[in-house]
C-alpha cells in the first residue's frame, strides 16, 4: 500500500467536521507554525519539500510563493483555485468534500507564510453543495480560534472567504479567477504583470491550486525532508490522480509517485484494470489539454524504459512520445472508443470555453470543432486533416493565455498517433457511422528507437 | 423588483467578504442569489435591480450575466436536466442518457416540454468523470445515471409539480 498524506483520514466517520478532525491531530501544523516558525520558513520549508503545483503546471510552489512582492502597506492575498473544470479531473472535489478542514488547516499555514489577513477559496458554482460544506468548516474553524483576530496570541490575523463561479472553465486560469474574483468576466489578463505583483485589486497575489495548499500540511508536520524522500527525482510527494473513463474501478486515488502507468491501470488498489475485460486503446493521463498517448506509447517510453507516474516520466519523449502530469486527470480508453470523436467533444469543449478575446482561439477552436464533426460522420477529406494540422499550429503559442495550447494540444496528439484512424474514417464513411476503428496497432509493441 | 429586510441581510453579508470599496466582486454571488428567488432565471429587471443593490452600473451587471453559463436569461422548466456531454461521460453512455430523455419527452438539448415541466440542456464537464454519465440538476449531481434512474427523475419533476 501506497503512503497517503492527504487522504488517509478521508474516510474516518466524521472527519468533515471540526471535532473528529481535530481529535485526529488536525491543526497540529497550525499550531507549529504560529507558536514557533517565521514566515520565511515556513516558505524554506515548502522550498525543501519540492513540492509542485498541483492545479496542472507544476510550477515549483516554494519559489512561486518567494516571488511574491512585498510592498509597505499594500495588502498581500492568497487566492485558492478550486475551479476545477478540466475534463477529466475531479480531486480537489474529493477532497474538499470529504476532508474539507485539511483545505483550511493549509491555508491558515499558507496565509501566515505569504502574509494573506484575507485569503479566498474560488470554487465553480457547479460544486454548490461542496461549497456549502466549506463554507461550514470555515464558520467551525473561526468558532474553535484558527481563524480570526490575533490568532493562538501570534498577532497574526487571518480570515477564510469562499467564492463561487457561475460556469466558466476559463475561470481556472489564475489572471481570469482573479477578474472573474473582482466581479467581472473571466477574460484572462496579459502577462506581466504577474498576480505575484498585481493580482487581486492591483495588489501581490499567490494563487495555487486546492491540492497543492492541502499538501502544505504535511509538509510543516513531517519536514519538508520527509516529503522530499517520497517520489522519484523532482517529483516528490504524493499525488492526487482523478481516474475515469472505461475502468472497472473510476475514482480518486493518492499515490507516491513512485509506481509505474502500468500498475496504476491493472492494480486492484487502484483503476482495477480495462472494464468489461476489454483491452486499453488510449489514455490522456493529465486532463483533456495534454496529448494522448496509444497504449503502447504510454505504458513504455520510446527508449523501452517503463512509463513510471511522474512529471519527467509522463513527459518523456516531448510532444513527439510522451504526454503530461498536468491536472491528474486520468481518462482511459478501451478498444471500443472512438480516439476522432473523443477528440471532438474536446474541441466542442475548448470551443465553448474559450473566452473570445484572441482571434486564433476564438476562430480556431470553432473550426477544429467543425471539422472533428465533418470527419467523425464520415464526410470528411484527406485534405481535412492537413487542415486540422495547420489551424491546430496556428493557435498554439499565440494567444495571450494558456487554453489557446491546451485547445491545440490534444488535436495534434491525436492526429500524430491516431493517423489511421481518421483516415479509415474518410476513406470508410459508411463504416465509421456504425462501428468504431478497434484497437488496430495501437497496443503493439514498438520497436525501440537506438538512443 | 425589491427585497425583503432577511434577504437583503443576506446581501449585505455577502458584500461583507470584500475589503471596502470592492462590494462588486459580490456580483457573481449575488446573481445565483437572485436567480434562486426569481424562478431560477435573471429577468432584465432582476439584472437592474443587481446594479442597484451594488452600487455599479447596469451594463457591468450585463457583461457578467451573459458570459457565465449558470445563469439564466430566459425563463426556463420547473426542472431542467443538464446532461454532461464531454469525452469522459461520452465514453461512459452520456449520447444514450441524451436520447432516451428525447425518447421519453421529446425535447433535444436546449428545448422545454410544452407544459413547461421539464427542459433539456447539455452541460461540459462539471467535474464528476469518474461517476458517469451524470447530470446536473439544480444545485446537486445525479450520478451514474442509468434508464431507471431518468424515469424516476421524470417522476419526481412531475410531482414536484403537482
Ligand atoms: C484554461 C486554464 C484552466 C485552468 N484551470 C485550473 C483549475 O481548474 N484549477 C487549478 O488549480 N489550476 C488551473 N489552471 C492553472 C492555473 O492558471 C494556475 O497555474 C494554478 O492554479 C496555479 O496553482 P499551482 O501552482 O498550485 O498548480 C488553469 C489554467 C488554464 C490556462
Ligand atoms: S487563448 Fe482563448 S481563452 Fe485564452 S484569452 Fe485568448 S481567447 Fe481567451
Ligand atoms: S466529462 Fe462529464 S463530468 Fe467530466
Amino acid at each position: 500500500m501506497g503512503r497517503k498524506l492527504l487522504l488517509d483520514k478521508a474516510h474516518i466517520e466524521g472527519i468533515r467536521h471540526y471535532d473528529v478532525y481535530r481529535r485526529e491531530g488536525g491543526y497540529r501544523s497550525v499550531e507549529k507554525v504560529l507558536k514557533g516558525m517565521t514566515p520565511e520558513a515556513v516558505v524554506e520549508e515548502v522550498k525543501k519539500s519540492g513540492l509542485r503545483g498541483r492545479g496542472g503546471a507544476g510550477f515549483p510552489t516554494g519559489m512561486k510563493w518567494s516571488f511574491l512582492a512585498k510592498p509597505e502597506g499594500m495588502p498581500r492575498y492568497l487566492v485558492v483555485n478550486a475551479d476545477e473544470s478540466e475534463p477529466g479531473t475531479f480531486k480537489d472535489r474529493f477532497l474538499m468534500e470529504f476532508i474539507p478542514h485539511l483545505l483550511i488547516e493549509g491555508m491558515i499555514c499558507a496565509s501566515f507564510a505569504l502574509g494573506s489577513n484575507r485569503s479566498y477559496i474560488y470554487i465553480r458554482g457547479e460544486y454548490w453543495w461542496v461549497k456549502e460544506i466549506l463554507e461550514q468548516a470555515v464558520q467551525e474553524a473561526r468558532n474553535a480560534g484558527w481563524l480570526g483576530k490575533n490568532i493562538l496570541g501570534s498577532g497574526f490575523d487571518c480570515d477564510i472567504f469562499v467564492q463561487p463561479g457561475a460556469g466558466a472553465y476559463i475561470c481556472g486560469e489564475e489572471t481570469a479567477l482573479i477578474e472573474s474574483l473582482e466581479g467581472k468576466r473571466g477574460n484572462p489578463r496579459i502577462k506581466p504583470p504577474f498576480p505575484a505583483v498585481k493580482g487581486l485589486w492591483g495588489c501581490p497575489t499567490v494563487v495555487n491550486n486546492v491540492e497543492t495548499i492541502a499538501a502544505v500540511v504535511p509538509i510543516i508536520n513531517d519536514g519538508g525532508e520527509e516529503y522530499a524522500k517520497i517520489g522519484i527525482g523532482k517529483s516528490t510527494g504524493t499525488k492526487l490522480i482523478s481516474a475515469c473513463g472505461n475502468i472497472n474501478k473510476p475514482g480518486v486515488y493518492e499515490i507516491e509517485m513512485n509506481i509505474s502507468v502500468e500498475e496504476f491501470i491493472y492494480s486492484d488498489e487502484y483503476c482495477g484494470g480495462i472494464a468489461n475485460g476489454k483491452r486499453l486503446k488510449a489514455c490522456i493521463p493529465g486532463g483533456s489539454s495534454v496529448p494522448i498517448l496509444p497504449a503502447n506509447l504510454l505504458l513504455k517510453t520510446a527508449k523501452g524504459e517503463t512509463r513510471m507516474m511522474t512529471y519527467e516520466s509522463l513527459s518523456d519523449g516531448g510532444f513527439a512520445t510522451g504526454t503530461m502530469m498536468g491536472s491528474g486527470g486520468f481518462i482511459v480508453m478501451d478498444e471500443d472508443q472512438c480516439v476522432v470523436k473523443h477528440t471532438y467533444t474536446l474541441a466542442r469543449f475548448y470551443r465553448h470555453e474559450s473566452c473570445g478575446q484572441c482571434s486564433p482561439c476564438r476562430e480556431g477552436t470553432g473550426w477544429m470543432e467543425k471539422i472533428l464533426l465533418k470527419i467523425e460522420q464520415g464526410k470528411g477529406t484527406m485534405s481535412d486533416i492537413d487542415l486540422l494540422w495547420d489551424i491546430q499550429r496556428k493557435i498554439e503559442g499565440n494567444t495571450i493565455c494558456p487554453l489557446g495550447d491546451a485547445a491545440a494540444w490534444p488535436v495534434a496528439a491525436a492526429i500524430r498517433h491516431f493517423r489511421d484512424e481518421f483516415e479509415w474514417h474518410i476513406t470508410n464513411p459508411s463504416d465509421a457511422l456504425v462501428r468504431n476503428y478497434g484497437l488496430a496497432n495501437y497496443a503493439k509493441p514498438l520497436e525501440v528507437m537506438p538512443a | 423588483m425589491k427585497f425583503s429586510e432577511d434577504k437583503l441581510k443576506v446581501v449585505g453579508e455577502m458584500i461583507s467578504h470584500y475589503p471596502e470599496g470592492k462590494q462588486k466582486s459580490a456580483l457573481i454571488p449575488l446573481l445565483h442569489f437572485i436567480q434562486k428567488h426569481n424562478d431560477n432565471w435573471l429577468s432584465p429587471e432582476a439584472l437592474d435591480y443587481a446594479a442597484e443593490l451594488l452600487n455599479i452600473t447596469p451594463i457591468e451587471v450585463y457583461e457578467v450575466a451573459t458570459f457565465y453559463s449558470m445563469y439564466n436569461l430566459k425563463p426556463v422548466g420547473k426542472t431542467v436536466f443538464e446532461v454532461c456531454q464531454t469525452g469522459p461521460c461520452m465514453l461512459r453512455g452520456s449520447d444514450d442518457i441524451i436520447a432516451y430523455i428525447y425518447e421519453k419527452l421529446g425535447i433535444k438539448p436546449g428545448e422545454t416540454t410544452t407544459d413547461g415541466l421539464f427542459t433539456l440542456k447539455v452541460a461540459e464537464c462539471l467535474g464528476a468523470c469518474g461517476y458517469a454519465p451524470m447530470m446536473q440538476l439544480g444545485p446537486d449531481y445525479r450520478e451514474h445515471l442509468t434508464k431507471e434512474k431518468i424515469d424516476a427523475l421524470i417522476a419526481e419533476g412531475r410531482a414536484k409539480a403537482n
